[in-house]
């Protein structure tokens, strides 16, 4: 390795403490964590190494550094730190903002993850749904019912409000991912030596990043929070059956005979109804089934990060934002179902709060922790082409 | 005296089931020539019946010279206390119940040889008593009044005691007085403090007990434990003062850091950390640079500079590591954005100061790496690199600062005078004329004690302690090769202020010790209790001085004729000068060349089978003996006759010429390791032991005996489960290579 010029930076280190590494400074380097770290490359194994960079404050050697997301935050370096140094929440925080520093904008970035603008983000969603609600003159309780019962298509019909809002706002949302993704790429790459050669394909890496994901293979790696690759694989899982769901539900209302988006266009199709049947209940069993793992798997993640609190830290502002939002989610998401079957106008409130649920979920996801799954997919990617992994 | 002799035997603690004590007392009757009357027997002596018992002998029989045949003579001391009588032990329990077949022939031989060589102890023996000299002085010197020097005077006059306290320059307080901070001596070890030392002046001044000389040194130091006559060359000129006993509180200097060239010494913002340390102190806090009083944000602290470095200084100076943790937070502390690295080799925080390290690594400003730091080179504007490499930051880095502060080591103040010394020695064996020109060439360190000693002014230096004042670091601590002159604090080993201030108190109680065992005949560490000295016969000596030259504590001078004076108050009581003496005129009342060459005499030397002699020192291997013994796993080689012997020094080589003389087949002898990590508790009685050995061995070529006869074994107190393989190959070797000794029944 060719002589580098150290860059303290003091700012970075008291960063890195108050976004949730408030323990860094503890560690005196004997590398138990290294040692026990199962997902650990063997040459020049993290998360040693990360400590003392960002005990010195050297962010672009930690930001370029694929290794903070080939963690996984298994704790088992916490668990059994001699010095309570806790190596997992400190890259759990300097993965927070490795984020921040990648995404666009910053300032976005820095808003999400502050308690103090919580609110305002909500009251983002809840004003412009309120906004439609009230330009229909629906405010004072006169929604339209179809056949004497409660139907939220009556109530914000999806092509018109629900659609362009959430295709906007994802569309917002991607590309500035994307950016964030292709910074970090770059980023990642100058980290690289000179005439480094990829051990693997990007195609091929793809692939076996996603079959690793599919299976979580890393995470089962895990001792201390052995439980932990359960409720994510429950919570992974519902997110794709809800995926799933809201395909065949927006098709569904595109293909709908009477009141579906062509029909309301002026162009019916032709489908036969066991088909539109057929297709609805099948999206309404993954919905539901979805649903109800989803809810059940985040209550799982939150009861085993109160049970290993001691071992791996409780987390910080940046894990319970987006356990809490997934958690409103599903919660207000199967409450608005229940309240709309048993037909009572208390549904109409509960699923405007669970759309600005769904609203901070994509609005925010570059800049909260939802934007995990980019960036260490990301890392994984990268590390299996460079066969650090 | 006239005797009256008595043997008593024990039969406890399994005596009695392993050796025929009937056997025992016919043996001993005749081969001690004592009638079978005086042998008394009891079932557990140690008793009060038996002790009753020895009494009754005393009392009704007249009994005062008597052998009590049981146990080790490291057991049951107060048992055992019979004033006013020589008392021999002789010990058939741990050397002999414990490590043979029971009731073996071999056995009950082995039991009744120590039982006889026990008579011979009484019969040769005479009651010491203690040898008290007149006019004693209870004062307690002290040199040095640093940290470590006030902290000693304090506690010497706490405990009673007149004390003399003198410092060289015109200020007490030493380092500790020029320190802007000091690092915390307490819990929680956070924030720093202000010099300790400063209360220290203050109580020190107003303890009336304590007699301070400012700009003062020692002009001179005659005489020995509680009869030092003192000179003092003040500023007025001289003044002689008396002293029982010294503490050397002399301290240390930095490391000549011109040396450290490497490390950018000379470049304008390079400092040590003692000048750092000034720098502090006079800007009250601000850290400036040097070169042009800017404020330094970026400071880094090199470690080990000059420490741990072949090169340099070989050792770990403990302190520089808090020292530097201390400094980087002067530098946080004067400016909250600035940033102090630290370059260590590793952390080395003594016991509680690792809280302290803590807490200023906790600080996020206080950065920490291991490294090797290679070089520290010029960078722009008055900045500097530190060019490091194997760092945990990676293989080579580059940091910049634009301010370094080298952590140099210490060296003791005792370094310079023993390297002039040594120096001169060894040009004195080249001849006169080298020992000229060394005098003339060589400058002349401040000597500190100059003692008016036949074997020099100062402490000598020893092997492996680097110039330090310390005899041995791990069991006899404060003591030097000067009995009555006990070194605390820096000058004896590195060390912080917090363990100065123990080491100052612990020094301070070996003076008081030596005070007042000197008051009553009694000698000092190792032999605390022991009232006997050496009591030359002068009539017979020829001068040849061997004993003034191999005394390891310079107890002996010369008078005005060039004979051999001994200083019994420096003695400790080894034997040395009785090992040595050509004419075997050095005798303790208890201890002697006859006596010891007596017993090796009356060993009966059987027709077959092998007769082995070994000397065992006391203080090492014989406890080791005595624990294979008590352990009862191995079994001691019943061919073997062991001897306690007050030190290896103590062997006299006439002992080995009566032992082939009688026909022995082998001589062995186990002391203590020698040499730079050595254990001898007279420091250097093995080595001279083993010295006078290589000697013998070609004597022994001469005779055509075997120089394989005779051998020397280092062994420790914790080697007991090797001893007896050890003893064992020793005897097999002789007895299938070289076979029985040639002169046996001549």
């Amino acid at each position: 390795m060719s002589e580098r010029i150290l860059n303290p930076d003091l700012g970075f280190v008291k960063d890195v403490i108050n976004a949730g590494g408030e323990s860094l400074k503890k560690c005196y380097q004997c590398a138990t964590c290294s040692v026990v770290c199962n997902v650990s490359p063997d040459d020049s194994p993290f998360p040693r190494k990360e400590m003392v960079q960002a005990q010195w404050g050297l962010k672009d050697e930690l930001f370029r550094n694929p290794d903070i997301w080939l963690c996984h935050q298994c704790s088992d370096c916490t668990a059994n730190c001699p010095r309570g140094a806790k190596p997992g929440e400190v890259l759990n925080a300097i993965r927070k903002m490795s984020i921040e520093e990648f995404s666009v904008s910053r300032f976005m970035a820095r808003i999400v993850n502050q308690p103090v603008f919580l609110l305002l983000l909500f009251a983002v969603p809840v004003a412009i749904l309120l906004a439609f609600v009230a330009g229909q003159g629906f405010l004072g309780g006169n929604i339209p019912l179809q056949d004497g019962k409660i139907e939220y298509g009556k109530f914000l019909f999806s092509l018109k409000y629900i659609d362009p809002l959430f295709s906007i706002v994802a569309l917002l949302a991607l590309a500035s991912l994307g950016i964030g993704i292709s910074k970090y790429w770059k980023a990642m790459y100058s980290g690289l030596p000179a005439g480094s050669t990829p051990k693997m394909g990007l195609g091929a890496a793809i692939t076996d990043t996603i079959k690793d994901i599919l299976a979580h293979n890393r995470f089962k790696k895990c001792e201390v929070t052995k439980a932990r690759s359960t409720a994510h694989m429950l919570v992974f899982y519902s997110f794709i059956g809800l995926f799933i769901t809201t395909i065949l539900a927006f098709g569904k209302v595109i293909l709908e005979p009477q009141t579906g988006y062509l029909a309301y266009l002026g162009h019916p199709v032709e489908i036969s109804e066991s088909l539109l049947t057929g297709l609805i209940i099948v999206y309404k069993i993954i919905g539901n089934i979805s649903a109800v793992a989803l809810i059940a798997g985040i209550l799982l993640v939150m009861a085993n990060r109160m049970n290993n609190a001691k071992k791996a830290g409780l987390g910080s502002y940046y894990d319970w934002l987006f356990i809490s939002i997934v958690a409103g989610l599903g919660i207000t998401g199967l409450l608005a179902e229940l309240l709309r079957l048993a037909n009572t106008p208390v549904a109409y409130p509960i699923y405007i709060v669970h759309l600005s649920f769904v609203f901070f979920l994509f609005a925010y996801a570059p800049f909260s922790k939802m934007a995990h799954m980019f960036y260490r997919g990301t890392a994984m990617v990268f590390g299996k082409m460079t066969g650090r992994i | 005296m006239e005797k009256k002799y008595g043997v008593y035997i024990c039969k406890g603690c399994g005596i009695g089931e392993a050796v025929d004590v009937e056997k025992v007392i016919a043996g001993a009757s005749s081969g001690g020539k004592l009638p079978k009357e005086q042998f008394k027997v009891h079932d557990a002596l140690c008793s009060p019946e038996g002790v009753a018992m020895i009494n009754a002998g005393i009392k009704n029989e007249g009994v005062n010279a008597f052998n009590i045949v049981a146990c080790s003579q490291r057991a049951k001391v107060e048992e055992f206390d019979f004033p006013g009588c020589v008392v021999a032990r002789t010990n058939i329990r741990e050397l002999v119940a414990w490590s043979q077949p029971p009731m073996e022939d071999s056995t009950s031989q082995l039991a009744t040889d120590y039982a006889i060589m026990g008579i011979i102890k009484t019969q040769k023996g005479d009651l010491p008593e203690p040898g008290i000299l007149e006019d004693l002085n209870k004062t307690v010197l002290v040199i040095g009044g640093g940290f470590t020097g006030l902290s000693s005077a304090i506690e010497a006059a706490k405990a009673g005691y007149d004390v003399v306290l003198v410092e060289k320059e015109a200020e007490l307080g030493g380092w500790a007085a020029k320190i802007f901070k000091a690092s915390p001596m307490s819990y929680p070890f956070e924030g720093l403090v202000d010099s300790p030392v400063f209360a220290k002046i203050k109580e020190a001044g107003a303890n009336p007990k304590i007699k301070i000389y400012k700009s003062t040194t020692i002009q001179k130091i005659d005489g020995q434990p509680g009869l030092y006559d003192v000179t003092l060359k003040t500023a007025g000129g001289e003044e002689a003062v008396k002293a029982g006993a010294i503490v050397l509180a002399a301290g240390w200097k930095p490391y000549d850091a011109a040396r450290l060239t490497h490390l950018g010494y000379g470049l304008p913002n390079v400092v040590t950390s003692v000048e750092f340390e000034e720098m502090a102190k006079k800007n009250n806090g601000r850290i400036t640079r040097p070169s042009d009083g800017k404020e330094a944000g970026k400071v880094a602290f090199i470690q080990c500079a000059g420490s741990r470095d072949p090169e340099h200084l070989p050792y770990c100076s403990h302190f520089c590591c808090s020292t530097s943790l201390k400094q980087a937070k002067y530098v946080r502390d004067a400016n909250p954005d600035a940033l102090a690295m630290i370059f260590y080799k590793d952390i080395r925080t003594p016991g509680q100061t690792e809280l302290f390290y803590k807490n200023m690594q906790n600080d996020p400003g206080v950065m920490l790496t291991k490294s090797e730091v290679k070089a520290i080179t010029e960078a722009p504007q008055g900045n500097l690199y530190v060019e490091a490499e194997n760092t945990l930051l990676g293989e080579k880095v580059k940091a910049l600062a634009d301010l370094v502060v080298l952590a140099v080591g210490i060296v003791p103040a005792t370094a310079g005078p023993q390297q002039y010394l040594d120096g001169l020695a060894a040009a004195a064996g080249k001849g006169d004329e080298a020992k000229a020109k060394y005098i003339e060439e060589t400058p002349k360190p401040d000597f500190l004690l100059n003692l008016g000693y036949k074997q020099g002014p100062e402490i000598p230096s020893m092997e492996g302690a680097f110039g330090f004042a310390d005899s041995n670091f791990l069991c006899f601590q404060y003591e030097t090769r000067r009995t009555g002159i006990y070194a605390a604090g820096c000058v004896r080993q590195p060390m912080t202020m917090a363990e100065a201030q123990e080491d100052a108190a612990g020094a301070s109680m070996k003076a008081i010790q030596v005070i007042e065992h000197v008051a009553k005949g009694i000698a000092v560490h190792p032999r605390a209790w022991d009232i006997t000295y050496p009591d030359p016969m002068m009539t017979r000596c020829t001068s040849c001085k061997r004993c003034t030259e191999e005394c390891p504590f310079g107890a002996i001078d010369e008078d005005a004729k060039g004979t051999p004076f001994y200083k019994i108050n420096r003695c400790r009581r080894c034997g040395t000068c009785m090992g040595a003496c050509p004419e075997r005129i050095v005798s303790f009342k208890d201890y002697h060349v006859d006596m010891v060459g007596s017993m090796i005499k009356s060993v009966d030397v059987p027709e077959e089978g092998m007769r082995i002699i070994c000397l065992a020192c006391e203080n090492d291997a014989y406890a080791a003996l005595d624990t294979v013994g008590i352990r009862r796993k191995q079994k001691l080689n019943p061919a073997v006759r062991i001897l306690p012997v007050r030190c290896l020094g103590s062997t006299n080589l006439v002992w080995v010429a009566d032992a082939f003389s009688r026909g022995i087949d082998g001589l062995m002898l186990l002391g203590c390791k020698y040499g730079e990590d050595y254990q001898c508790h007279f420091i250097k009685g093995s080595e001279l032991a083993n010295y006078r050995f290589s000697k013998v061995q070609e004597t022994l070529d001469r005779l055509q005996l075997e120089a394989d006869r005779c051998k020397m074994v280092q062994v420790g107190i914790d080697d007991y489960s090797r001893l007896p393989e050890i003893i064992d190959d020793f005897v097999k070797n002789i007895e299938d290579k070289l076979g029985p000794n040639p002169f046996k029944g001549f």
